[in-house]
This record gives C-alpha cells, structure tokens and sequence, in this order.
C-alpha cells in the first residue's frame, strides 16, 4: 500500500515537472506570446486557470480526503447513512459554484469586449491593412497600400497595429492562426472577417490554417516575420523594385487552382481592387472568372 | 441504361486502396466462420426467433451492447492508426495520404458517438431503466426493435465501403460544409456519411420516444416522478434532447444531401449558400448530443456511488434539477463552438457565460457525488474504482470545458489538439467510464453472474493511466499550436515527443482492453464461483435488484410497492416478501418486421448514395408495403397465464445451482 501510494506521488511529480518543462519550452508558443494581442489572451488563460484552480484543488483535497478516510480506511471511519446538510447545504452547493462562475462572467464579459478582434488598436501610428485571402492551399497576403502582394510570407512592421482584412477564395471555411502574434479568426468566402493583432518585437513565427479543407490542410502554413518599421519600407520597395511579377487577374486565376505550394513568391504590382473582387464574385452565378 | 442500373456504382467509381481490401477480407472471413458455425451448431432458428426477432428489452439491450462493442473495436482500430501516423509523420507523409488519414478521423469520431457512446447507453438503458421503473416492457416493444436494426443498418452502411469500394467522407465527424460540398469532395463518401446518420438517427429518435413514453406512462404504482432513481432521471433529461435535438440533424444533412444530389445551394460558397447556416444548425444539434452522451453516465455513476456506499445519494433533489438544467442549458451553447467566426462580443460574451453556467449543475453533482461517500461505509468493488477515476478525469475536463468558454481564450485553443483532448476527457473520462462502470454493475443483473473484481481493477489501471498518458500531452500539443487532424508536420515545432507519449498512451488503453476481453471470457468460465442467485449481489437500492437475475422476460411477477426514490431499500428495510399470487400478464409477441424494414432502409440507404433509382423505389415500397402487413396484424400481444408465471417463478425460487443458461 505506501509503496503504491509513494509511486503514485512520484508520477504525478514527475508528470508536473514534465508539464512545466514543455510548457516553458520555446515550442510551447501560445506561452511565448510576441504581440500585443496574444500576450493579453494569454494573462486572460492564466487568469482563468487560477480562478478554476481555486475551486478544483480543494475539492480535489475534499475528494481525496473522503476516498482515504471512508474508502481506505473504513473500519474506523463513523458509518451514518441518515448524514445529510439539509436544503441550507444544498443551498450552499448551489451558491458557491455560482460565485465562480459569476466572478468569470465578468472577467469574461469584460476581456471579450476588450479583446474582440474586430477592434482597432489604440496606437499612435496608422494601423497597415493587409488583405489576407485563403485559397486552397495556400494564403495570398495583399498590402493595398503598399501595392504589393505575397504568397504564403506576412510581412510586418513591429509596433504598428496590422488591420487584417480576411476572405477565402474556392476554400472552404479556414481559421487564421499565429499563435505567438493573436488568436484565431475564421476566413470565409463572398465576405469579410477582420482581425487586428501587433507585433511587440522582431522575430520570425509560423501561422497556419486550422480548419480542415483538404488534402493539402497540414502544408497550409506561411511565413510570418516581423521587422523594424525601416526594415518594412525597405522589403516593400525591394520587392517594387526587384522582381517585375504582376498578380493580374490571370495570374490570380492560376493561384486559385488547388495545390498544395508552399513556396514564396513576391507581386511587384497588384490588380486593383482585388480584394472586393474576389469577395464579389460569390454574388454571382459560380465559375464566372473574375 | 448504365445509369438507371448501376447509378454512380462504376468500375472507376470503386477504387480499393490497400485498406479497404484489408478490410473486405477479414468481413468476409468473419462472416465465413461466423455462417460455417451457427450452420453447424444449427442455431440458425434459435438466433432468429430468439434474438433478432425478439421485441423484448432485455434481448435487445443485450444486441445493443454486442453491436456497440464490435463498432468500439473498429473504433479503436482508427485511433490507433490516427496516432500512429501522427506519431510518425514528421518531416514525412508517415504511412497514410492525407486523405486516407482525413476518413480515418472522420468514422472514428462517427463510430465512437453514433455507434459505440449511444449504442452502449441505449443497451443500458433498454436493460435497465423498465426495470428500475417496475415496468414489464417498454411503451412500444416493436419501435425498439425497429430502432435497434435502423440503428444497425446505419452501422452497416458506415462500414460498407470496405465491401463495395470506395471512399469515406474526409470532412469530420460533423461532415462540415462547404467542405462537405460536391466543389471539395466529388466522391460518396461524405454521402455514405449522410445517410448511415439518417438511418442510425431515425433509429435513435424512434428509441428516444419510446424510452421518454416509458418513463412518463409505465412507472410502477405510487412511483412519482420525484420518486424516480437517478439513473431513470438522466435518462429522461438525454431522450428529451434526443427528440428534441435529432430533426435537426435530420433536417440538416438531408439539405447537405439536397445540394449535393439535386445542385441545390443551401451551404455552397456559391449562389449565396450559406456555410456559417450549417455550422449553426449542426452545433444546434451537436451540443445536445455531446451532452445525451453524458447525461446518462452521470445517472449511472450516482447509482453506483450511492450503492457502493451504503447511503442514499446525497440532494437527490438537487441532483435532479442538476440534471434537468444542464438539459435546458445545453440548447443554449451551441455557439460556442465558433467564437472565431467574427460574432461580435455580445454574441460571443452571451454564449460564453451560458456555457459557463454550466458549471454551476455540475458543481452541484461532483459535490453530492463526494458527500454521498462522506459519512458512508464505501465498498470499494470495480464500479467504483471506474467512479473515482472518472471524478478525477471529469474535473479535468469541466475545467478546461470552462476555460474554452471564454472566448479570447477559445481564439488560442479553437481548433487545436487541445480541444480534441478537451471532448476526448469529457467521452473517455464520463461517457465511457461511465460505461464501464455501468456494464460492472450491472453485469449481474444482466447475465446472472458477476464479472471478476481482479481483473477489472486492472483494466481500469491501465484505461486510467492510459488516460493520462494519451491526452495530457495532447492539452499540451494545443498550447504548442498544433492544429488538429493535420496528418503530418515539421519536426522543427517539437510535437513529435508528445505525439508518441500519445501513442504509448493508447497502447496503454489497449492493453486495459485486452484486459477487458479476457476479463469477460475469464468470468464466463468462473461463472460458478461468482452467481448471483439472490438477484440483489451489491445490497442495492432501486427496483431492478428486486428482479431475479436475470430476470424473467416478464421482469416482474409482483411489481412491488413504491415508497421512495430508493424503493427496494425500503423494502428490505420492511422485510418484505413478494406476494406468491400471480395474475396473468399481457406480453408482446416477436416479431420480423422491423428487421425486414431496417433491411430495406438499408438498401434504400445505399441505393440514394450511389443515386441508383430503382433500388431507391425498392426499398421505399419494401418498407411501406412493411408497415401496411404490420398494421394488419390484430394480435401483437398474447396473455401469460397466471399459472406460467408461477411455473416460471417456481423455478427460480428453487434453483439451488444456476447453471448459467437459465
């Protein structure tokens, strides 16, 4: 009996010790946040992790207390089947969950306003909008502005709010994800989701579709860097100057082909508009080209 | 011609991939053997006229569960192999394409909730709850039939492309659109998708109306509803969602099946369809759902630990309205399934709170589980070895279901391996512990013996540990970004460790499987040692150990009198004895119709999957032309003579050694 009891310890200090060590792990990057957005909903996970932890550990205490005294050791235990607390301890059953879950309510009410993606930032600067379109397989990333266009590689200015525009294009439902830079938003043909997120530093993440469409699901990831603002000015009139590649309609209409292609390619130049286009398109009867 | 004869059913229609003839080949030896030995044992007639045409609960219950546990094999033969490639695929395409891995995903997650979750309930419940209410059948014997083989027709059909070729759906359990569109998936897989839900879902609506009929109109005398055990209660609250949650999915994918067969644009990308419309509609369904596979479980467990304890449950009242308000809450959750679809935060915070509330019912439970032990003189026996375990797993799982609620904490999970451990806690750890704890239970009542303690312990060790080690590292693979059902992936994200601590998790579970197998065969050849001749092995409290075990196909020859809602407690509390004076009893005669229907749907069934309109007309007219002779049939009942049932009681009072076939 101890020596199961103390192996028993000793896997789930382990296994916390384990927890810990993955989580603090650089994989670990919902823990690692690098923009404003993500950092926020990750004080918002630790905050309701705690909150919960308050009430398990102690019933978990609670639990473990009564298997030992009335499971294990029963032969000592008081055996009294008419034990009961009467409707105040009921009451109480029913009361002390709800402030819990009145306390989250709140938190939750309150954080889902604040964090609601479709929120502009509060910054000094002019947030830069990017169109996002999701295709199969692969995410097509449109700086109107800047007049420049990018597969499968986000580029961003740190510090500066980013105003994600997000569409799909003969893709089903996908979910934008950089889990180091914001949490998810759906894209969705024939209309429009939003997202705004800020980097806080410069580095390189990963961001990835999360919802199935296909065969070509697992490679629909891309490139995410963040640079200085300077930086950022330089890579867009490098790749105005550079490569005369031009994402006319033509060109677009090939990219929509399903295909698995992770490869970076850079537009020098951008049909105009694109963006409505391709969103208007769904108001029309189907397979009508651009 | 071609068309009209074969419709889609094309030599190039029916590509088999290795597995698929793996699979073909061992259906059909299975079938060989199984054929050569019945022929030889000559049991065809027995089986037929006592099992598969028999309207009696407790034969169906039992068919239920046998059909449940094969489905849980194939079941688990999918996780297995989704593990593995996950395990192995990185940097590589592991063993599966990606559409291969994508059906085996989807008809694990539909096998293991249609087939294996509510197939085991419904045996259960078929089993137990007449007998907990002092009934001596069900509202309509025949409906349950019908509802059994419409239920395994459904199964049948999911694993028929093994026989005819061709592909599964590779959309998710739920057979998403626009996904699920003709644009994404040309093939019939997802249409073989639709219609085994339509089948096994009409099959349980029909059983959920007959279950919520029984329990309302065929309580015993003096049993009012605040009488009624726990067990009958939860059931009660899942039929309840039942019917009120399966139209739905009826109505839903029978659209899906309209835009894919007839052009339609209810969820295309296209002319205006909808996709966000289907995921409402089919989370509408879907929360419900998950919740009709838990909320029996939760009756189960309170039985149990109440038995086990020698003490009543604790806040029966309490525990009731629990159960009733997690019923009336799950309606209003759906949403939050997609709080990353761009609703705004109203939308967003509402659903997020109501999932919240939740909690609140199931608090209120975990505490009346632990205070009924409190105070109590706990048997420690297997059940509640599988209720202890699940108290601690189901902890786990409220608490990251909570956390999940809101919603820019769902951004960071949504759709990650976190979710999947997430729903995997709450069917493992609640529905199928439940199970298990359930079948230990009431494996006595059932069969008449009782199921080796040793052995069951050790299988819960490994299912509990197994637990751990499989889905731990998948809450953590969630905070690690990894999206779910993605069949391979860069070694450079550090996934891999935890993927093969998942796989050993599984191997684990396996192995607590094994166990369960040779833990029944184990029991049948001990079953001498363990009788249960006395029909009442855990000192219980409810109606059903009032019964004989098994029980008599009448259940009851003297329904007993109702006090509480733990009557047979009071009963023995009093000394009571049944009365030896027998009335004659008005039983339910066998009969063939809801197979010869169900086997017509079936065919129905497949010929609207490869759109062969003949077989359509077939099976439509086979199945009215069914329902017309049934309704011809004045004599569906017969009465028991009094003197029978003596006879019959007479017999198990007297068995001094039962000898196991009754």
């Amino acid at each position: 009996m101890k020596t199961k009891f103390l192996i028993g310890i000793f896997t789930i200090v382990l296994a916390v010790i384990g927890i810990a060590f993955v989580l603090t792990s650089k994989h670990a990057l919902v823990f690692h946040p690098k923009g404003i957005i993500a950092q926020k909903e990750l004080e918002l996970i630790i905050t309701n992790i705690i909150l919960m932890l308050i009430i398990i550990v102690p019933t978990y205490i609670f639990l473990f207390a009564v298997v030992w005294k009335y499971c294990i050791k029963k032969d000592k235990a008081k055996y009294d089947p008419e034990h009961s607390y009467g409707p105040i301890g009921e009451l109480i059953m029913w009361v002390l969950p709800a402030i819990v879950v009145v306390i989250m309510s709140t938190v939750t009410w309150e954080i889902t306003h604040k964090l609601d993606p479709y929120k502009p930032l509060e910054s000094e600067d002019k947030p830069l909008t990017v169109q996002i379109i999701a295709l199969n397989w692969k995410w097509l990333f449109i700086y109107p502005e800047q007049g420049i266009a990018a597969l499968n590689y986000f580029h961003i200015p740190d510090h500066t709010p980013i105003h994600l525009n997000l569409a799909a294009d003969h893709s089903p439902m996908n979910s934008f994800w950089i889990p180091q830079l914001s949490g998810q938003i759906y894209s969705m043909a024939g209309m429009r989701t939003q997202l705004y997120l800020m980097a806080n530093e410069i580095g390189e993440y990963t961001g990835k579709a999360v919802e199935i469409n296909g065969e070509g699901y697992a490679d629909m990831t891309f490139h995410v860097k963040s640079t200085s603002k300077n930086d950022f000015e330089t890579w867009v009139k490098e790749i105005k100057e550079s490569s005369k590649n031009h994402l006319s309609e033509k060109a677009y209409n090939e990219l929509v082909k399903p295909e698995v292609n992770k490869s970076v390619i850079f537009y020098s130049e951008v049909e105009p508009d694109l963006y409505n286009k391709i969103i208007h398109k769904y108001m029309y009867p189907p397979n009508q080209v651009l | 011609m071609n068309k009209f004869l074969y419709g889609k059913l094309t030599p190039e229609a029916i590509p088999h991939h290795w597995y698929t003839i793996g699979g073909t080949v061992f259906i059909i030896i299975t079938a060989i053997a199984l054929i050569i030995y019945l022929t030889i044992s000559k049991r065809w007639g027995w089986l037929w006229n006592e099992w598969f045409t028999s309207t009696d609960p407790k034969k169906i219950g039992t068919m239920y569960m046998i059909f449940a546990t094969l489905m849980f094999f194939r079941g688990m033969l999918d996780a297995g192999m989704v593990w593995l490639q996950q395990s192995i695929a990185a940097d590589s395409q592991g063993y599966l394409t990606a559409d291969h891995f994508q059906q085996i995903f989807t008809s694990h997650g539909d096998i293991m909730v249609f087939f294996v979750t509510m197939g085991f309930f419904f045996g259960l419940m078929n089993w137990i709850v007449p007998l907990q209410i002092g009934a001596r059948d069900l509202a309509f014997p025949f409906l349950n039939s019908l509802g059994l083989w419409l239920t395994i027709a459904g199964g049948l059909l999911i694993n028929f492309f093994f026989i005819v070729g061709g592909d599964f759906a590779n959309t998710g359990w739920l057979a998403i659109a626009s996904f699920s569109e003709l644009e994404f998936n040309p093939g019939v897989g997802v249409d073989y998708l639709i219609w085994s839900l339509q089948l096994s879902g009409l099959g349980s609506l029909l059983a959920g109306i007959n279950f919520l009929v029984t329990i309302i109109k065929k309580r015993a005398p003096g049993m009012t509803l605040m009488k009624m055990p726990l067990f009958t209660w939860n059931s009660l609250c899942a039929m309840v969602l039942i019917i009120s949650a399966f139209p739905v999915l009826t109505a839903t994918t029978l659209l899906l099946w309209l835009d894919r067969a007839f052009g339609m644009h209810f969820f295309t990308l296209d002319y205006a369809g909808n996709q966000m419309m289907y995921w409402n509609l089919i989370w509408m369904w879907g929360h419900p759902e998950v919740y009709i596979l838990v909320i029996p479980a939760f009756g189960m467990f309170s039985e149990i630990v109440s038995t086990f304890s020698q003490k009543p449950v604790s806040g029966y009242l309490s525990m009731v309205w629990a159960a009733i308000s997690i019923t009336a809450l799950s309606y209003l959750v759906w949403l939050h399934h997609f709080f990353v679809m761009g609703a705004g935060p109203d939308v967003n915070s509402f659903f997020g709170i109501v999932t919240m509330l939740i909690a609140i019912p199931a608090g209120v439970q975990v505490f009346n589980w632990i205070l009924t032990m409190y105070k109590g003189r706990v048997n420690l026996a297997s059940p509640m070895y599988w209720f202890i375990g699940f108290l601690i797993i189901f902890m786990i799982g409220g608490m990251a279901g909570i956390f999940m609620a809101s919603p820019p904490a769902d951004f960071q999970v949504h759709n990650s391996l976190f979710l999947v451990a997430h729903f995997h806690t709450m069917i493992v750890g609640v529905a199928l512990f439940g199970i298990f704890a359930g079948l230990t239970f009431w494996f006595p009542k059932i069969f008449g013996f009782k199921l080796n303690e040793h052995l069951d312990k050790r299988a819960f060790w490994f299912w509990f540990i197994g637990f751990f080690v499989a889905f731990i590292p998948l809450y953590l693979l969630g905070f690690m970004g990894a999206p779910r059902r993605i069949d391979h992936y860069d070694s450079s994200t550090g996934w891999q460790p935890l993927y093969i601590t998942a796989l050993i998790g599984y191997i684990f579970i396996s192995c607590g499987i094994f166990t369960q197998v040779y833990l029944v065969l184990k029991s049948i050849k001990q079953r001498k040692n363990n009788l249960d001749v006395s029909g009442d092995p855990w000192n219980g409290r409810t109606l059903e150990w009032a019964a004989h075990s098994p029980p008599p196909f009448y259940n009851f020859a003297v329904v007993p009198p109702i006090q509480s809602h733990q009557p047979f407690w009071d009963l023995k509390e009093q000394g009571w004895k049944p009365e030896q004076k027998y009335h004659d009893i008005e039983c339910f005669k066998n009969t063939g119709i809801g197979i010869y229907i169900s086997i017509f749907a079936f065919l129905a069934g497949f010929a609207v999957v490869w759109q062969i309109i003949w077989l359509i007309a077939v099976g439509l007219v086979g199945i009215i032309a069914c329902v017309i002779t049934l309704s011809f049939d004045d004599e569906m009942e017969y009465v028991l003579p009094a003197e029978e049932v003596a006879k019959i009681e007479k017999l198990y009072v007297s068995r001094v050694s039962y000898d196991g076939n009754g």
